[in-house]
């Protein structure tokens, strides 16, 4: 139930840095951190990689964390 | 002690699909990002012309659905069928949500002429949204299968490996869209 509040909450905050037209260059970072953390969730807790061999884990994780550096690298550069 | 698993949740094989669909959502959401340098003003303001509402009840759907998977299986692993099928239902259910949203929204875009050769944003947007849409569909199919066995009783506390492989792909659609929420209809 706390991973599932936290990302409902997570969504929440993005939606309303939308909603508000709040998106600046900070609040885009901090939105791919959110969203780093949201993925990160979903595959330890719902997909269960959790508690799975380290390579099995790493490689959602870096996924994850290589397209959301590429979006942030395109979004500042 | 925490003893490490193996392999994954699943059969391995929707794994190679899962790592087969990250690589061609990467190409997709990186190509997006960089699309969009070339003309940032018409990027942003063809964004506005998105329904930020509708991506946002989209996102709490499949955080909703794929978390009563979760229970789904939670529910097997203590053998109790009933349980399971009802939380699959209730996934089902509350995942369907999603289609209807995402169709109202098609309607909304192709009533006002948009389509995939009307700018880059677009095209992405099109590509993105109808792409991962299908795989909703899919994962919902999925997921009515896994139902009917459940129901019947075809899964155990010792034997639910197909389960287990369809909420991982109904997990990586949810993973998925929580990339595409913020890209397509939040940033700019």
């Amino acid at each position: 139930m706390k991973i599932y509040l936290t990302l409902v909450s997570l969504t929440i905050f993005a939606f309303l840095c939308g909603w508000l037209e709040l998106v600046s260059s900070t609040i885009i970072v901090i939105l791919l951190i959110t969203t780093f953390i949201k993925g990160q969730l979903i595959i330890d807790h719902f997909m269960g990689l959790k508690n799975v061999q380290f390579k099995y884990r790493i490689i959602p994780i870096l996924w994850l964390s290589i397209v959301l550096i590429f979006i942030g690298v395109a979004y500042y550069t | 002690m925490i003893t490490k698993k193996e392999l994954p949740p699943g059969d391995f094989g929707i794994w190679v699909i899962i790592y087969v669909e990250f690589v061609t959502f990467a190409a997709l959401f990186i190509g997006y990002a960089f699309a969009r340098r070339a003309d940032v003003a018409m990027f942003n303001e063809s964004q506005l012309l998105l329904d930020q509402k509708s991506g946002f009840i989209n996102t709490l759907v499949l955080i909703t659905s794929s978390w009563f998977v979760v229970k789904a299986v939670q529910a097997i692993k203590k053998n109790n069928s009933k349980l399971s099928s009802d939380w699959l239902l209730r996934a089902m259910g509350v995942g369907s949500i999603f289609i209807v949203v995402k169709i109202m929204e098609f309607l909304d875009k192709f009533e006002q002429g948009i389509n995939l050769s009307t700018n880059t944003f677009f095209m992405f947007y099109l590509m993105l949204t109808v792409f991962h849409f299908l795989h909703v569909i899919l994962g919902l199919i999925i997921l009515f299968n896994i139902y009917k066995k459940t129901k019947l009783g075809g899964y155990s506390d010792k034997d639910h490996i197909g389960m287990e492989t369809g909420a991982s792909y109904w997990h990586l659609v949810d993973l998925l869209w929580i990339v595409l929420f913020p890209l397509v209809y939040i940033m700019r």
